[in-house]
């Protein structure tokens, strides 16, 4: 039986519950599975351009294509999408059966789960891809015929393993997409092989990616055991159940969540795991706007809203969440504010930002975080497109110090603008939509009760004010001020006969992009005020309804009110147990506050990166000569040595015992026992018969004397019977 | 009859090739390979044995009547699928050797196609004596292969491989021939028919005697999986053969032991089993973790894919003796596929090898630059291997380690192990990241380096020839990766059978090891 519980009501609100309605298995949403289907298709395409060296944009033009389809499919699927969901069964994977106990067998078929929470985010992964494919057309441009087909073909198998993450409707599925993205994380990033820093960033994405997915494996394997079921309605399901809490009690529920979280840090760039991210920026700068900005990072996000219901069976495990993304956000706010290279200062702004949503996470907004997710793709991947267009333009250079005032340089407006689009709504400048997702977070952790969760809102806040500092840092210093540049290193044929280096705008695939996506950035403000249709008494609006609409709302079907986890959990304006932040409702309280750190830092941004440059170099002269504070420039700028740190303390030692184990293995295993007892025997036959030591005399000697041996042996077993025998 | 012919199609082949004319050699033995996996083929189709169990390409006649020896031949589906990997492997490895080997060809074909015989024998075996004969016959032609083929420091890794692993298959023959003898003197009537022993060892025989035979059978299977602490000759015969004979060592030979664990240490002394589970668990998540410790500080490419063997079979090992339907399935399904994945890496190993004559890492890299299509098959073969989901390592290495996590638990199939062996083996998922991609990144990836070296007759990439022998084993890791339950469903009832005694008993071991009186 497949039962579902969307339909249950708050029980907050103390409604009784209704019968969980039946999720519809439906053969005729098959046409659902063309979102897999298409980026496939577009993958093999894109091997056969690599294999017959195709030198025209044909790959790109297959990829976005096939990306529109998967796109248009997705907006098909949300029109026809009525609640609660419904699975679509593609097509048998693993099916382990040998019994009827609870966990006498095992499912999971590439089946697709589509309830509003999978719609929400294969509707912007999709229409994202489709949007930065367009983009990379133009920007692979030089090399075309080279890597070009490869390039795309590796984003075809993102998006593949991206929705397979996203719309699988049970945990191992969801594990293929996972390790999936990972997989096509390592392609692109090693995307320029040639260079050994892309390598060894690839090769540092999947294995500390695969860190997460250790957690992740345990995690579906404890689920397994526990639940009987990897599937998300059974599992639903069996939450449902009134005696849930007597069955399932015991060490499991309790460490599911926090594996399932490890899951979520290593891909979502969480401390401890987060290490990988900024290195990933080796990768063109499409992928860094798609993959490690906009939509694979989201899915540990994705992957904790989706089971939710298991945060809630371990409250405490929601406040490590909140703390570790509080800690996060802040910790790599400081480090962004301390580098150079424009696209790194925004690869620490996406685990800055990803912090923050795990935080709402952790605070029991799962709308507020989903909502981050929503507009942060927008803003992000925008931002991200114009580092690149610059970059593209500039012959590889990212340092803030060596460009300035590209607006006023012709072919650049569209960057520049776009680019303040981005770094507003990044900022939290008040009325864009980064302004509102952020107090989302923001006001939630002064309201649920937690463990310091008023700390953590207050360094969040301090971390809302670093954001806009870092963020018109870059502005300031790069698009605005006086023009002057300076060229990067890799050069495509833009010096004129004197060897005088031009930078080439971006033409329109690339402008045309950054248009939309600002417009995008903007407009994602407005899903705030559409009115809710799920619960009129919710704040948050469409998005608020996507996700109250899945299981990733707070507090899980069945479950019983008055549980300390849930009872700060607040969704309602007119909610009763509201906490207050300076007497005033901490939504609106919220508006004020972030509003006024996000100008404080833009001033400090301004005026440091802007109007008095002078004045940023001497204070950091100033503050690296004093020795009670020279430490903290220092460490930023070394990114607080957790390179370092990790180095010494796992690399370092595994790779010692490695070599020790080798030379165990060499030299006691091998060298003593195998070869010091071989010696033996052969000293024998040497001191019976000096033969000349051939291979085959050997040989002979061995099976001679150990068919002796034998013999021997079973004559003893006749005479004595066995030792210790009855026989 | 079918049975009889898989046998006899290669060995005659073997001595034809020593008559025809030399440059018929390659296509005579070629075309007998595939003759014989045609047969391979015909007989899996006709088996009627998939899913349900039960046996197919029964043959039977009398040897030695007066000691109960008889020749009888047999598969159930899990030896009918071992026999198929051999039916793909053979052919691959002859086409995959025609550049390689230049000199003292008849001989080399025809070990290759004595060898084919002798795996395909143990697969069949229904006799014990017969099984022996042909799980010992299996390493002269190896022997030969390595000694004569193998690269500079052949004789001593030859006659080590030989030794070391003969003097471990004596120790099973004792415990073979034990068995044999105790049944004669409990039934009064010599026999050396496998279920007939099966069923005398796991019923009349007492848990005492039961540790003694495990402990005999897996001194000669360990030492063949390999199995951690006596698994020191893998690496050295791997680097030292030839390619053609590292993708039989590791496809096929290698499951020689772990089929020997599934085909008679389960279920002929399921007791002494249960005892000795965690114990032998505990040796292969060593073996997983340390053999991958190792791989880290290779730089001998081979020798890395070697030991990556070491700690693969680990997981394999461990599967079984999770003791229920998932682990068996997993560990099974694991020998194929380590099969195809470190197989293919052989072989690709073998052709960079034959282009640059070296497999050191500190010589060689960024290949990708030259040889495109040779790293594309690289990478592919390293994620099969690493446990990619979609690809076929993860759905055995995913159900090794979920049956070895629910072992211990109390569902129909109640076992010995526990979340914290499949916890820590899981390490093992992390390092086999490590180790393979950083050797991806220095071969394949990275500034082109290359030694100075002619390529003799070879292009730059491959040759089509090279390309159709990694085609069918790329094409079998996506299928079983993404179909898995073709093979799953297929050996089911195998599984069932071979589990049969467990449940019961890992419940009525209320004190493990209790009965293993006097052992260490």
């Amino acid at each position: 039986m497949m039962l579902h519980g969307l339909h249950v009501p708050l029980m907050s609100t103390g409604v009784p519950a209704v019968p969980a309605a039946d999720v519809i298995v439906a053969p005729d949403l098959a046409w659902a599975g063309l979102i897999l289907l298409l980026p496939l298709v577009s993958l093999v395409l894109c091997g056969l351009c690599a294999a017959f060296r195709v030198r025209s944009k044909l790959p790109a033009v297959i990829t976005s294509a096939a990306l529109a389809g998967a796109f248009v499919t997705s907006v098909m699927l949300y029109l026809n999408y009525t609640p609660p969901g419904e699975v679509v069964h593609l097509l048998d994977w693993i099916n382990v059966s040998w019994g009827s106990g609870a966990i006498d067998s095992f499912a999971a078929n590439f089946s697709l789960y589509i309830d509003s929470l999978s719609l929400l985010w294969i509707m912007f992964v999709t229409g994202l891809g489709t949007l930065i494919t367009i983009y990379a057309s133009e920007y692979m441009e030089p090399d075309l015929g080279k890597g070009y087909a490869r390039f795309f073909a590796g984003v075809s198998v993102f998006l593949f393993a991206m929705a397979s993450l996203v719309l699988s409707d049970n945990l191992l599925m969801l594990y293929l997409g996972w390790e999936g993205v990972g997989f096509a994380s390592y392609w692109l990033i090693g995307y320029y092989y040639q260079r050994p820093s892309a390598v060894a960033a690839a090769k540092k994405a999947f294995i500390v990616n695969r860190i997460g997915d250790l957690g992740l494996a345990l995690a579906v394997y404890l689920i397994w055991v526990t639940f009987g079921t990897v599937q998300y309605d059974e599992l639903t399901t069996v939450l449902q159940h009134e005696d849930w809490r007597t069955s399932f009690e015991g060490w499991t529920t309790s460490a599911i969540p926090y594996l399932l979280m490890l899951a979520a840090f290593g891909k979502s760039a969480q401390l401890p795991l987060y290490v990988w991210l900024p290195d990933a920026m080796e990768g063109p700068t499409p992928v860094s706007a798609l993959i490690h900005a906009a939509t694979m990072v989201t899915a540990g996000i994705y992957l904790v809203a989706r089971t939710y219901p298991l945060f809630m069976l371990e409250p405490t495990s929601l406040h490590v969440v909140a703390w570790v993304g509080g800690l996060t956000a802040l910790l790599a706010a400081t480090i962004g504010m301390a580098q150079y290279d424009i696209k790194r200062i925004m690869a620490y702004s996406t685990v800055s930002q990803l912090g923050y949503m795990f935080l709402g996470l952790g605070v029991l907004t799962t709308y507020g975080a989903a909502y981050h997710v929503f507009t942060h793709a927008f803003f992000k991947a925008l931002l991200f497109l114009t580092c690149g267009a610059i970059m593209h333009g500039f012959a590889g250079q990212l340092d803030l110090r060596k460009l300035s005032g590209l607006r006023h340089l012709p072919g650049w407006r569209i960057t520049s603008w776009t680019m303040l689009i981005g770094a507003l709504c990044l900022a939290g400048f008040p009325f864009t939509s980064g302004y509102f997702s952020k107090d989302a977070i923001l006001a939630e952790a002064f309201v649920t009760q937690g463990p310091g969760f008023r700390v953590l809102g207050w360094l969040a806040i301090l971390t809302a004010g670093l954001t806009a500092y870092y963020t018109f840092r870059v502005w300031f210093r790069v698009c605005a001020g006086p023009a002057a540049y300076e060229a990067g290193d890799e050069h495509h044929g833009d010096e004129d006969h004197s060897g005088h280096f031009h930078p080439h705008a971006p033409r329109l695939a690339i402008n045309a992009v950054l248009v939309i996506l600002a417009i995008g950035a903007l407009v994602a403000a407005l899903p705030y005020f559409m009115s809710n249709q799920a619960d009129e008494r919710l704040v948050g609006g469409w998005v608020a309804d996507m996700v109250h609409d899945s299981t990733a709302r707070e507090g899980i079907p069945g479950f019983h009110p008055g549980d300390p986890a849930h009872a700060g959990g607040h969704h309602h304006a007119d909610g009763h147990a509201h906490g207050h932040i300076l007497g005033m409702d901490p939504h609106v309280a919220m508006y004020w506050i972030s509003g006024t750190v996000g100008m404080v830092g833009l001033l400090l941004a301004a005026w440091l990166h802007l109007w008095r440059r002078d004045h940023a170099d001497a204070l950091r002269r100033w503050m690296r000569s004093r020795v009670w504070i020279g430490w903290l420039p220092r460490a930023m700028e070394r990114k607080w040595y957790v390179d370092e740190f990790y180095h010494a303390i796992i690399r370092a030692p595994l790779w010692i015992l490695g070599h020790v184990c080798h030379a165990f293995d060499r030299f006691i295993i091998d060298g003593i026992f195998v070869d010091g007892l071989a010696r033996v025997p052969r000293g024998v036959a040497r001191w019976l018969q000096p033969l000349q030591a051939g291979a085959v005399q050997s040989l002979a000697v061995v099976m001679v004397g150990g068919t002796m041996i034998i013999l021997l042996l079973m004559a003893l077993f006749m005479q004595f019977g066995w030792p210790g025998g009855s026989i | 009859m079918l049975g009889l012919l898989l046998l006899a199609v290669p060995l005659a082949a073997a001595v034809a090739v020593c008559f025809v004319p030399l440059r018929a050699v390659r296509v005579l033995a070629l075309i007998a390979s595939l003759v014989t996996s045609g047969i391979a083929l015909a007989a899996a189709i006709e088996f009627g044995g998939w899913g349900s169990g039960g046996w197919g390409l029964a043959f039977s006649c009398d040897l030695l009547p007066q000691f109960g020896i008889t020749f009888t031949l047999g598969a159930d589906s899990v030896s009918m699928m071992l026999i198929l990997l051999t039916a793909l492997l053979m052919p691959l490895a002859i086409l995959g050797s025609f550049t390689a080997v230049t000199e003292r060809i008849r001989e080399y074909y025809a070990w290759l196609l004595v060898l084919t015989t002798a795996m395909t024998g143990v697969f069949l075996a229904r006799d014990l004596l017969v099984f022996y004969i042909c799980f010992e016959f299996t390493l002269i032609p190896m022997y030969f292969l390595i000694a004569i083929y193998g690269s500079t420091n052949r004789t001593w890794a030859s006659i080590k491989f030989f030794i070391y692993t003969f003097l471990g298959s004596l120790l099973a023959l004792v415990g073979f021939l034990y068995v044999a003898w105790a049944s004669a003197e409990h039934s009064g009537v010599w026999s050396f028919s496998i279920p007939t022993l099966t069923q005398f060892t796991s019923t009349a025989m007492t848990s005492t005697e039961q540790t003694w035979v495990l402990l005999a059978l897996m001194a000669g299977f360990a030492v063949k999986i390999p199995l951690f602490p006596v698994h020191t000759w893998l690496p050295l015969a791997h680097t030292e053969a030839p390619t053609a004979g590292s993708v039989i060592l590791a496809g096929v030979l290698l499951k020689l032991g772990t089929y020997g664990l599934y085909r008679f240490v389960l279920p002929m002394v399921p007791a002494a089993v249960v005892e000795w589970a965690p114990f032998i668990a505990i040796l292969s998540i060593i073996g997983i973790l340390y053999a991958a410790l190792i791989c880290w500080v290779q730089t001998d490419v081979k020798k890395l894919v070697a030991y990556s063997s070491v700690s693969h079979l680990g997981f394999c090992v461990l599967g079984l003796f999770a003791l229920n339907p998932m682990g068996l399935q997993g560990s099974v399904l694991y020998m194929i596929n380590h099969g195809l994945s470190t197989g293919a890496l052989f072989f690709l190993i073998g052709m960079m090898y034959e282009r640059y004559h070296t497999r050191d890492m500190g010589e060689i890299g960024g290949l990708a630059a030259t040889m495109p299509i040779w790293s594309t098959f690289m990478v592919f073969f390293v994620l099969a291997s690493v446990g990619l989901p979609g690809l076929n390592g993860f759905v055995s290495e995913f159900l090794c380690l979920i049956g070895a996590f629910v072992a211990g638990d109390a569902g129909a199939y109640p076992g010995v192990l526990g979340p914290w062996f499949a916890a820590i083996a899981a390490l093992g998922m992390v390092f086999a990241a490590m180790y393979l991609l950083i050797m991806v990144g220095k071969v394949v990836f990275g500034p082109l380096r290359t030694p100075a070296g002619d390529h003799g007759p070879l292009p730059t990439d491959l040759s089509t020839r090279e390309i159709i022998v990694l085609v069918p084993l790329a094409l079998g890791c996506i299928l079983l990766g993404v179909q898995p339950d073709i093979a799953i469903d297929a050996m089911s009832g195998s599984i069932a059978e071979t589990l049969a005694a467990f449940p019961e008993l890992v419940t009525n071991s209320t004190e493990p090891l209790a009965s293993a009186g006097g052992m260490p």
